[in-house]
């Protein structure tokens, strides 16, 4: 099981990338728990200045970019 | 802490700059060391960022190696190094991250001595914020 985290205040990119990462996610049939980080101080212990961003098990993986499907079944894989 | 709806680059916009204005994620960083040529990489990264030009990062944070922070160095659209003198240790941190994404500017190569127990001027540190506008509008 994937733990998929964005990291964002809820703005429409957040929202977006949320949705491309679970559509990713289900493509590639990975089993994924998806986790809205949204507070900013939770955020900024992840390091991480610019939003949105995805974190996957943990680790920053993509930040202050809306990645492609492609980019994401990349990291997912 | 720069958000992806745009407002940084709304008050990038109203002061001119050339970082955020466009809607690009600029980071700023200063070797923040102890001699008079760090005291005005910091004062100048500041003043960029008050300006709207980025947004003033951790140095510290990438040199411990901190994962989040190098991921956003990484992926920002520009990292705007200031350092204070050619030792230019806020580079090596860049360059023992493999991050690449940079431009880098030195204080002691418009002529500013190096030096312990001095001030830095405003004259000095407009200097510089001069130079980086440059290298953000280049970039």
């Amino acid at each position: 099981m994937k733990k998929l985290e964005i990291l964002g205040t809820g703005c429409p990119k957040c929202s977006q990338l949320a949705a491309s990462a679970e559509a990713a996610a289900r493509e590639l049939g990975v089993e994924y728990e998806l986790v809205k980080i949204t507070d900013i101080n939770e955020i900024m212990k992840y390091g991480v200045m610019v939003t949105p961003a995805l974190a996957v098990d943990g680790e920053v993986k993509v930040v202050g970019k809306v990645p492609s499907a492609d980019e994401i079944k990349a990291l997912l894989s | 802490m720069s958000d992806c709806c745009g407002k940084g680059a709304a008050d990038g916009a109203a002061s001119g700059c050339c970082g955020e204005a466009s809607g690009r994620n600029v980071l700023l960083y200063a070797c923040s060391g102890g001699a008079n040529v760090a005291e005005i990489s910091d004062r100048a990264a500041r003043e960029l960022m008050f300006s709207g030009c980025g947004t003033m990062f951790c140095l510290a944070g990438l040199g411990a190696g901190i994962q989040g922070m190098l991921q956003t160095a990484k992926d920002a659209d520009l990292n705007i190094i200031i350092d204070g003198c050619p030792v230019g240790c806020a580079r090596k941190v860049f360059d023992n991250a493999g991050i690449t994404n940079y431009r880098q500017i030195r204080v002691t190569d418009l002529g500013i001595e190096k030096a312990k127990g001095v001030r830095s001027t405003d004259e000095q540190v407009s200097q510089v914020v001069v130079l980086a506008r440059e290298a953000i509008a280049e970039a």
